[in-house]
């Protein structure tokens, strides 16, 4: 018997594919899969989390420390002017709003910040307190805190971020595709930008409502985009923030203002004396201990 | 942003060192075959009987690793599914360069022929998901060597 070797031709069990060819269409396949999951889940989720109670909200909260207040001025200050905000905003019966006032050292230098959180709390730093220049601008700081909270955001956002970080880590966990899960963040920071924007509105209802006139809100932004720029965290790209750019939050004001025909000029309020003394005090007090 | 910079430097690096090893490999892979042609090697189990042989295990053994493109790549297969192209050609460079690691070891033992040639196929990264990605083939048969002392060995 005789037997020999013939030759095989080449490439019977390798695909021809061009490589790159291969990752340009799996890759646009794949942000497209997973944008389409954190779109439609962001969106169930912002369904159904304000039909979560406010009760459940709050029991959620109250794990979280609650501090005295630090000084009993400011906080009478920040109380008083809560309430009228709250009385402008006619929030829902159930939801209730604290205010917390935390002075930045402790969580990282001057932070010139604000959040609402889970459960109605409202927590302003004081590097921020400290620059707000008029009442107004303070009102419609908490009312846009508060609009978070009637908005039902921290809920809303919690639920997403649960569902998605779930439904992404079920989806990539197990592969070297974390990476892709950036498209899936780029399209939460949407959701949440939308967020901001619709706090913004609501606050200037609710300014509008307290004083008569818009003017001084936009106070506040100022304020933030001067920190921004001192503290050169920069603005940066919006794609990437979940917040809207601060100029073009004081501009969407103003086309709001002028599309309601708001009174955009008015008697500016200013902040309490005792507010304001207390404030620096505390401030002159932290430099003796220091 | 620090992420994505890693990334596009492994995805380039990968594919670059990736290919141009790839390429090198097929070279020698096509004149190794082709200089190891007049060797056959056999699947049958049953040898030619009209001469004496001295039989021997003869052994191809490869492991070949991917390159971070190449896993890349069949990552995202996984998500969509369909053909896993990038690891299709790390197989048959496996699977060549064993027959012909075991084809030259049975050349150098002066065989004829191997038969009763088989594959293995072992995963090295069984186990742990993510840190090696490699794959193991095994080529293995028994070489046929002539007898030149006429008498021979039973079979």
């Amino acid at each position: 018997m005789k037997f020999e070797h013939r030759e095989i031709p080449e490439g019977i069990n390798v695909t021809s594919v061009h490589p790159l060819r291969e990752l340009a269409v799996l890759l646009s396949g794949a942000v497209v899969l997973i944008v389409a999951v954190v779109y439609i889940l962001g969106l169930s989720a912002g369904f159904m989390a304000p039909y979560i109670p406010f009760e459940v909200e709050q029991k959620l909260a109250a794990s979280f420390p609650v501090e005295e207040p630090e000084s009993i001025e400011v906080d009478a200050y920040l109380q008083q002017v809560t309430g009228r905000v709250v009385e402008a905003m006619d929030l829902p019966e159930e939801v209730a709003i604290t205010v917390h006032f935390l002075h930045g050292e402790k969580v990282s230098g001057d932070t010139v910040n604000a959040f609402a959180t889970l459960g109605g709390h409202v927590v302003v730093f004081s590097g921020l307190l400290e620059k707000i220049p008029n009442e107004n601008a303070l009102a419609m700081l908490l009312a846009h805190e508060i609009a978070h909270v009637k908005h039902r955001d921290p809920i809303v956002s919690l639920t997403r971020g649960v569902t998605i970080s779930s439904a992404l880590g079920l989806l990539l966990g197990w592969s070297d595709l974390d990476l892709m899960g950036e498209a899936g963040v780029y399209t939460l920071l949407h959701f949440s930008r939308s967020m901001e924007q619709q706090a913004d509105t609501e606050a200037l209802h609710a300014v509008y409502k307290l004083y008569g006139h818009t003017q001084g809100a936009s106070d506040l932004f100022e304020v933030i985009n001067a920190w921004h720029q001192a503290s050169g965290s920069g603005e940066g790209i919006e794609l990437m923030q979940t917040h809207p750019l601060d100029q073009k939050r004081i501009k969407a004001l103003k086309d709001l203002a002028t599309a309601n025909h708001w009174t955009e000029v008015g008697e500016i309020t200013p902040l309490q004396q005792r507010f304001v003394d207390s404030l620096k005090g505390r401030e002159g007090m932290l430099r003796f201990n220091r | 942003m620090t992420n994505l910079i890693i990334f596009l430097v492994l995805m380039t690096l990968g594919y670059l060192v990736g290919q141009m090893a790839e390429k090198r490999h097929y070279k020698s892979i096509i004149q190794r075959e082709k200089r190891l042609s007049g060797m056959p090697a056999i699947a049958s189990r049953f040898p030619p009987t009209d001469k004496r042989f001295d039989q021997c295990l003869v052994t191809g053994n490869t492991v070949v690793s991917v390159d971070y493109f190449k896993r890349f790549i069949a990552a995202l297969r996984n998500l969509l599914g369909g053909r896993v192209t990038s690891y299709e050609s790390l197989l048959d460079r496996a699977r060549r360069e064993s027959m012909l690691r075991m084809k030259e070891q049975a050349q150098a033992m002066g065989a004829d022929y191997v038969f009763n040639v088989k594959y293995e196929t072992a995963s090295i990264s069984k186990g742990r998901k993510n840190a090696i990605g490699s794959v193991e083939v095994l080529a293995y048969g028994t070489a046929l060597i002539v007898c030149d002392r006429g008498t021979g060995h039973e079979i």
